[in-house]
């Protein structure tokens, strides 16, 4: 047991020194430093070659790249790193609130669409091929099919333009303490509400569906075995244990929702700070961005194994 | 128990019930069934899958599978009408009046739930204890049923037990309410022999102490031997016969009770299996073992209790037909995939016609290949769903003897008449086939090489005892033909007594036994194989001796 978590923490660990090293190298290595990224063709024209080489030789550009990739993975295993090229600004300092408020959205989501969809997803397996089940299932596969930005345009028009009840966009800004942020943004809560509450709904039911067609739920039956018994307690966990590897990878997914909701509401999160930093040619945010969401994803799997190697008797060796 | 009134615990009045087909329209699967069942008394339901035994007996708790309906008729249990009845005095039958125990053991148990608290959950729930209470009598329960260290056992979960233990288990949980009917369905379907004669004896002992009466269904006759006193026959949905089953096992009325019988082993001196009728040697084997490689790649080298085949010595002569007996895990299966080449041999030799031969396929010559051929259980999952029969006959004719595609089909006409099967099955596919036309076939396509040596592996197995009987005919005609040898492999005892003048007995990868059919049928050397016999003539002990062919 303690075994097998260590065994599985320590993947994820290479997993993640593995994804560092290659966001470096697609980052640094590949053709074009970080200078020559963070500079317009424009400028880098009208420099002189020897001021451009000073440049790079103050940032340590001019070192061997493993010198520069040891520096890196130290600095990331340390949150540090660094400061941009060209404005000298702590990069830790530009993505700290981006990544609070973002985080903040996404936790939001999950607290409000995980126990939705839970019930949705029971209340229509129960009612198997009945109006109950046919209505979910036509709106979850409505609700997952539909991109996030037509989503939130149309609650825009619904909610912002048509009946004016919440803002189109976040006028809130980045600083700003939680509970502020949060009011400011209900229809970007929302669209990935909607989105999530779509694709977690259909995984459960199915899940479902299956549990309560087993043998020992109809033994249960049988036995006479309240039935808000055998559905919470036997057949709800027979559900969720091969659901959480999906909803883990769904979850990864919704980081990439998250940067298309932002933008669209003009919420000031990563995804945002992304899309900025791209365009301004702050490679050492893109990688920080990069790093993090990749960090999600992995810690996000790693939490699903040890949640099914908990609830699932069957995985764990005695 | 038995109430002043005299009425019986079940009366079963002309029911019929039906289930909902795709085509919306109702089709029948019981049909005018009668019978009553006093308290106390044991029936056995028989009958081949599809018979509407299984049905029948969830209709004893008023319950049916999706789409099912009573279409007709009166099913009273204890007093209460379960075809009008409604979820609350359902409610109060189920598990209360009449328990049940189901198929299989293990998926019948929620996995992620330790057995102790699935059945403390029926006597919480359903007899209203408290926890310590119910806790107290979980384990006068499992010790009654024979479970050992019940209070360890009660902390496990179902996949760390035996299937023997797991099926203890759900007998103690359908116990817990102390029911006046036992219901169960093909109890020991899913277990070794030998568990399977640990279990029945539990469940007479539970019948003799509890005073339940029982409802068991099965395809086993030996089964119902064993435990019951009366016995109905189904078919089609139908009681084809009924009565006290020393009456219909002794003197079956009905063709179809016969059948039935005849699938049973029936040790009789006058049918034995012929003598050793060999030619010359054909197969070799010396030594031979196998196992699989350990779990870690420093530790290659399994240990030898991990030994799947233990250094067995093996001599078919041509035209020898050689039964391999014994249990699930025994390692009969091995065997035939050992010697058909499909995995290699960690050690000991084999030969061929006295030329030695490589472990594995790719190492043999194409005429080996050919001269040894294999059936297998599954006759539907063995021929490719995609190919009509016509393709999966015509390409080993083409493949080993390189004929035409004409003088192909001829041939596989020709194997299908001998195997009662007309020109016109060559163009269907095996999903449009009944069980026994794919086994058929299947013995078909590997006759079609004209091998020496044919694996049949448990070929029977999936088979209802009718098509059983069919399908070993075939079999026999089609081997004495062409004097090929055959090394069949089965835990069906009857299958042997037919068909295997030489048997050999397996167990944990070790021969315990060998010799000539008869005589180590009639007089067992080995404990393990005088379980196994034992286990498999409870049926003809009853008929014997009146039982006419």
């Amino acid at each position: 047991m303690i075994g097998a978590i260590l065994r599985r923490t320590g993947l994820s660990l290479l997993t993640l020194v593995l994804l560092a090293i290659y966001i470096f190298l697609a980052t640094e290595v590949l053709p074009g430093d970080a200078l020559d990224v963070s500079l317009s063709a424009d400028e880098i024209s009208q420099m002189p070659p020897a001021q451009l080489a000073k440049m790079k030789h103050e940032l340590g550009l001019d070192r061997p790249a493993y010198e520069r990739l040891g520096e890196f993975l130290l600095g990331a295993a340390r949150l540090d790193f660094g400061r941009t090229v060209m404005t000298k600004a702590r990069v830790v300092d530009i993505v700290a609130y981006p990544l609070r408020n973002s985080l903040l959205l996404a936790g939001t989501v999950i607290v409000i669409a995980f126990p939705l969809s839970l019930m949705l997803g029971v209340a229509a397996a129960c009612r198997y091929r009945r109006p109950v089940d046919t209505l979910v299932s036509v709106g979850a596969i409505i609700g997952y099919s539909v991109p996030e930005f037509v989503t939130g345009t149309v609650l825009v028009m619904l909610f912002a333009v048509a009946w004016p009840l919440f803002p189109a966009t976040i006028t809130a800004s980045t600083s700003d303490p939680a509970l502020v942020l949060l009011a400011a943004a209900p229809l970007a809560v929302a669209t990935i509400v909607i989105g999530s509450i779509a694709y977690l709904t259909r995984i459960l039911r199915v899940g479902m569906v299956e549990a309560l067609s087993t043998d020992f739920v109809e033994r249960l039956r049988l036995t006479g075995i309240p039935e808000w018994r055998i559905v919470l307690l036997h057949a709800l966990p027979a559900a969720v244990i091969p659901s959480l590897t999906a909803m883990a990878l769904y979850a990864a997914a919704m980081v990439s929702g998250l940067v298309v909701v932002e933008l669209v509401f003009a919420y000031p999160g990563l995804g945002q700070e992304l899309v900025r930093a791209v365009t301004r040619r702050e490679v050492h945010v893109v990688q920080v961005i990069a790093l993090f969401s990749a960090s999600v994803v992995v810690v996000l799997n790693l939490a699903a194994d040890l949640m099914i190697l908990a609830l699932d008797p069957r995985t764990r060796r005695r | 128990m038995a109430r002043p009134d005299g009425e019986p615990l079940v009366r079963c009045d002309r029911l019929s019930i039906g289930y909902a087909a795709a085509s919306g329209e109702t089709v029948g699967v019981v049909g005018d069934v009668s019978f009553t069942l006093g308290r106390g008394e044991a029936l056995g339901i028989v009958g081949e899958s599809g018979s509407g035994k299984s049905t029948l007996a969830r209709a004893l708790l008023g319950y049916l599978r999706g789409g099912g309906r009573f279409l007709g008729g009166s099913l009273a249990v204890d007093g209460i009408d379960v075809v009008a009845a409604s979820g609350p005095a359902l409610a109060a039958l189920r598990g209360l009046k009449v328990a049940m125990v189901p198929q299989n053991p293990l998926s019948s148990l929620t996995y992620h739930v330790r057995v102790g608290r699935q059945v403390e959950e029926v006597l919480v729930t359903r007899r209203g204890m408290t926890r310590r209470q119910a806790r107290a009598r979980t384990l006068e329960l499992f010790d009654e049923m024979g479970l050992p260290d019940p209070a360890a056992i009660a902390t496990r979960y179902p996949h760390q037990l035996s299937g023997g233990q797991r099926q203890r288990v759900v007998i103690a949980a359908a116990l817990a309410c102390d029911p006046a009917l036992l219901v169960l369905d093909e109890p020991t379907t899913a277990l070794d022999k030998t568990t399977e004669a640990q279990v029945l004896d539990l469940i007479a002992t539970v019948r003799r102490t509890s005073g339940a009466a029982l409802v068991l269904v099965t395809h086993d006759l030996n089964v119902v031997a064993r435990v019951c006193d009366r016995t109905l026959v189904m078919k089609d949905g139908r009681v084809v016969e009924a009565g006290p089953v020393a009456e219909i096992f002794g003197r079956p009325r009905t063709g179809y009770a016969r059948e039935l019988l005849a699938a049973a082993l029936i040790i009789d001196a006058s049918r034995a299996p012929g003598a050793r009728s060999s030619t010359g040697p054909l197969l070799g084997i010396e030594g031979v073992g196998f196992s699989y490689a350990g779990k870690t790649w420093w530790k290659r080298t399994p240990a030898d209790h991990a030994k799947i085949l233990d250094r067995i010595d093996i001599q078919i002569g041509r035209g020898e037909v050689l039964g391999v007996i014994g249990e699930s895990g025994s390692g009969k299966t091995t065997l035939g995939m050992l010697v058909a080449g499909m995995i290699a041999a960690r050690e000991g030799r084999m030969q061929f016609e006295g030329k030695g031969l490589a472990s594995t396929v790719v190492g043999r010559t194409k005429d080996q290949r050919r001269r040894i051929q294999m059936i297998f259980q599954d006759p539907l999952s063995s021929l490719n769903p995609r190919q009509t029969v016509g393709t999966a006959l015509v390409r080993p004719l083409q493949f080993f003897f390189g004929l035409d595609g004409a003088a192909a089909r001829r041939r596989a006409v020709e194997l299908l008449a001998r195997l009662g099967m007309g020109a016109d099955f060559l163009d269907r596919y095996p999903r449009q086939l009944s069980g026994g036309q794919q086994q058929r076939i299947a013995i078909a396509r590997a006759f079609a090489a004209q091998p020496d040596l044919l694996i049949c592996d448990e070929i029977t197995s999936a088979l209802d005892a009718s098509v059983q009987a069919q399908v070993l005919e075939h079999l026999l005609a089609l081997q004495r033909e062409s004097a090929a040898a055959m090394m069949v492999i089965t835990h069906d005892l009857s299958v042997i007594w037919k068909i295997a003048p030489q048997v050999i007995v397996l167990k944990q990868g070790k021969i315990v036994e060998q010799g000539e059919t008869a005589t180590v049928f009639a007089r067992p050397s080995n404990p393990y194989t005088a379980g196994l016999l034992e286990a498999a003539t409870q049926a003809s002990r009853i008929a014997a001796p009146s039982v006419e062919p």
